[in-house]
């Protein structure tokens, strides 16, 4: 699909980390909305603009929203007011606060949900396995992402069928937990039905069995993309450290 | 090679130990964050965003959850692994089924309070902790939250040893009594991280607190303990209908249910009296 796909998951992986780690080190803000651009950008070129930017306006709207609300009139550490309506005040510094906060989580999370909707999944499992990390995480990162939209749909189709026993999903409180539960209930019973038998297979094929697991997949990695990581990791440790010494509480109570 | 392992060697006590030392050290990383984080927060937030606590908070806590998936999950048992899947998904789903009840609350634990509840505290912490993480896939904004998330699941499955869950009126006070907890813990999260809370409701309420002159990090905490009691009280009181709608044959397959006595009533394989 993208150049993305040449990428080990762990390359990625480190950049979007390094990249998230050393934004909140550095906190200034023109550095975030840089970080934040170049996301997007990478998102347009990796053709998923459109679900990252999606999935992050649905999470960062409301934050930023109410970031400015509340930083941009309840500020009591701020010095230089700017209007002041009875107890609201809106002051330089709050609104500065609110700008460098909102910018910075909206790089780190649109950094983070580009590599989650570029990185290929079955790759990063078998990285993963590679790795001497338990094989159980990778399970329940794995089952989950496919249990996800078969949840959907098995949702869906409790709902047709108590509806076509008369669940009626309207009406008051009382009425509304009613249907709730109509619909709770056989979701999670069938869900956890589904577990037990799941569980059974996966023991009879020596799923809980200790030592080392061997993959189909091999993911292809090269000397320059772990020479690439090495790097990340010690800058990213760099600035956490420098970030640590620089502003270590005795320094910032002054 | 003298003797071929023909049987899955039983995990030795020095394995046993060490997993234990990493409980600990999660739980003590999580706990030494938290203090640290109270005793250092920088007296002037004016002065910059918060970068060295956001930076303390995150690794702090995300060490922490981390040491605890190690510790706990190599040792789960299959049938408690394939659960956490379902918990994560029901922690969305039935999210997402309260919210279009449109009551104000922001449901979002019931599977792992259910696993916590039906697997025990180091299955419900784990199951916390790798919900936090998974979920971060679509929402990233969860993932400094982890901490809080264990603690939760780990508060639930305490809870069902101790046998609050035998009685349906001990459920919502062990919840408000985990969300005291779990709210003061992920205060600093939302304070540091991301200087607030996302929603409009929440964001009112620190607001007020601002208002009256508090400390953007004694505002959240004051928000969490108003709003997170009652929150997990539900949560709670949810996931222990759910426990109880469940039949006999699928809650006494678990042998934390069993050996606790979790749930109220005989074992389906004792004869009824």
């Amino acid at each position: 699909m993208t150049r993305t796909h040449h990428l080990h998951p762990f390359t990625a992986l480190t950049a979007a980390v390094g990249a998230a780690v050393v934004t909140t080190a550095a906190a200034s803000w023109p550095l975030s909305a840089a970080v934040a651009v170049a996301a997007a950008i990478l998102a347009v070129r990796g053709g998923v603009a459109g679900r990252v930017l999606s999935a992050a306006a649905v999470i960062l709207v409301p934050l930023c929203l109410s970031l400015l609300v509340l930083h941009g009139l309840f500020f009591p550490e701020g010095h230089t007011v700017l209007a002041e309506w009875g107890p609201a005040r809106v002051t330089a510094e709050g609104l500065e606060f609110a700008l460098e906060l909102g910018t910075r989580t909206t790089a780190c999370v649109l950094v983070f949900l580009l590599f989650s909707f570029t990185v290929s999944v079955p790759d990063l499992l078998s990285a993963l396995a590679a790795r001497r990390i338990p094989p159980q995480f990778g399970f329940v990162l794995a089952s989950t992402l496919t249990l996800l939209p078969a949840v959907a749909g098995r949702l869906d189709r409790i709902r047709q069928a108590q509806e076509a026993r008369g669940m009626v999903v309207r009406g008051g409180l009382l009425s509304r937990m009613g249907t709730l539960r109509l619909q709770m209930v056989p979701l999670v019973l069938a869900l956890m039905d589904d577990a037990g038998s799941r569980a059974q297979a996966l023991d009879a094929r020596g799923f809980g069995n200790a030592g080392p697991r061997t993959s189909y997949r091999d993911v292809a990695d090269s000397t320059a993309q772990r020479r690439f990581r090495a790097a990340a990791l010690v800058l990213t440790a760099a600035a956490v450290v420098a970030r640590l010494v620089v502003s270590w509480p005795a320094g910032v109570t002054r | 090679m003298s003797k071929p392992a023909l049987t899955v060697p039983a995990p030795g006590q020095a394995a046993g130990r060490s997993r234990r030392l990493l409980e600990i050290a999660g739980a003590a990383a999580i706990a030494a964050t938290y203090v640290f984080l109270v005793l250092t927060q920088p007296a002037d937030i004016a002065n910059g965003p918060a970068s060295f606590s956001a930076l303390v908070a995150l690794g702090g806590f995300l060490l922490g959850a981390v040491l605890l998936i190690i510790a706990v999950l190599p040792v789960l048992p299959t049938s408690t692994l394939v659960l956490i899947p379902v918990a994560l998904v029901l922690n969305v789903v039935l999210g997402q089924l309260m919210g279009s009840t449109g009551l104000p609350f922001y449901i979002d634990a019931i599977g792992t309070v259910l696993i916590g509840v039906l697997a025990g505290p180091a299955a419900g912490a784990a199951t916390g902790a790798l919900s936090s993480i998974v979920w971060s896939f679509f929402n990233p904004t969860v993932l400094p939250f982890a901490a809080g998330a264990a603690l939760i699941g780990f508060l639930a499955g305490m809870a069902a040893r101790w046998g609050l869950f035998r009685r349906f009126y001990f459920v919502p006070i062990a919840g408000f009594v985990t969300g005291i907890i779990a709210g003061v813990i992920s205060a600093p999260i939302a304070a540091f991280v991301f200087g607030g809370t996302s929603g409009l409701g929440t964001g009112a309420i620190v607001s007020a607190f601002r208002a009256m002159g508090d400390t953007l990090l004694a505002a959240i905490t004051k928000q969490a303990l108003i709003s997170d009691p009652m929150d997990k009280a539900i949560v709670f009181t949810i996931a222990a209908l759910l426990a109880y709608a469940l039949p006999r044959r699928t809650t006494f397959q678990f042998p934390f249910v069993r050996r606790f006595r979790v749930l109220a009533g005989k074992s389906p394989a004792a004869p009824d009296a």
